[in-house]
């Protein structure tokens, strides 16, 4: 199954408005705060709606936390008046999510796609003395607490698409899991 | 988190109890800062208590490696299981980090 994600061999954070994952149409919706402390609750009220048989759910509940932080914390600076809308769809073989934040727009998309290129290059070498300076994506806005490297994982997580409007405030996602045949996963499937 | 240090000959062994995200992974590091000052020189960081890590963790992690290696001092990870493991290999840095399965192995990679 192909991933529109990658471009030229290299996985890539897309713009695309028009991308069908935008379609909300049957999914659910909650709206919170953008309160820090609470970052984890609202992705467990999110969570608990998938079925207890998806694949791995503690990693679906760690990669949906991280894009709840980043539309919290990067989107809307904390800022409890700022709302984050999570729309979100669960099923054995799916989770679609679509994640808005009232923030100015992901600036530095081209940036980390370019960095994650050099990233990139510098594993398929093998380099790791020179990985060393790719493995965290820096802004001036970065803090200490930021780890730098979420949307590298969620790149790859994210392997039906992840892409974001053109405002950039908005980015929808899904992750297809492998079908299982009496109960076992398919071997190359993920 | 719980952080508890022991410590085998000359190595540091920090068993992390707990889950390492946003909230607490910075503790993980001021730990491993307060030890540096200390002479500390060899560091094992056995996360087998540990379910869940999050972005915030792996960049204590990162961390914590980097200021290691600059500092021509010794670091293992050890014990990387389950959803652990799972996030670090889609931030593919098992190659970056210094990872063994055991503490055993972890302390005769220090004697190396």
């Amino acid at each position: 199954m192909t991933n529109e994600n990658l471009v030229n061999g290299i996985l890539e954070i897309r713009v695309d408005e028009n991308s069908p994952l935008f379609d909300k149409t049957g999914m659910l919706h909650k709206e919170f705060p953008s309160d820090f402390r609470q970052i984890r609750y609202f992705t467990l009220l999110i969570v608990q709606s998938a079925p207890p048989d998806i694949k791995e759910i503690n990693l679906l509940e760690q990669q949906i936390s991280e894009i709840i932080k980043n539309a919290v914390k990067h989107g809307n600076k904390c800022d409890v008046e700022k709302k984050v809308r999570v729309w979100y769809s669960f099923s054995p073989e799916h989770a679609h999510l679509v994640v808005e934040d009232e923030g100015e727009g992901f600036r530095d998309l081209e940036k980390w796609n370019e960095f994650n290129r050099r990233r990139q290059s510098c594993l398929d070498s093998g380099d790791y003395e020179k990985l060393a300076d790719f493995v965290s994506f820096r802004t001036i806005k970065s803090d200490d607490n930021d780890g730098g490297n979420a949307l590298f994982a969620a790149l790859e997580y994210w392997n039906g698409g992840f892409v974001f409007n053109q405002k950039r405030n908005c980015i929808a996602m899904l992750k297809r899991f492998p079908k299982r045949r009496l109960g076992v996963s398919v071997e190359g499937e993920s | 988190m719980e952080l508890k240090i022991r410590k085998s000959g000359e190595n540091y062994i920090i068993d992390v109890n707990g889950e390492m995200d946003l909230y607490n992974s910075y503790r993980l590091k001021e730990l491993v800062m307060k030890m540096l000052e200390k002479k500390v020189e060899r560091f094992i960081i056995n996360l087998e208590n540990v379910d869940y890590i999050d972005s915030s963790g792996i960049g204590a992690l990162i961390y914590i490696c980097s200021t290691i290696k600059k500092m021509n001092l010794k670091l293992v990870i050890t014990n990387i299981h389950g959803s652990v493991k799972k996030v670090i290999e889609l931030t593919k840095l098992m190659g970056y980090f210094p990872i063994t399965q055991t503490i055993e192995e972890a302390l005769q990679r220090m004697e190396a």
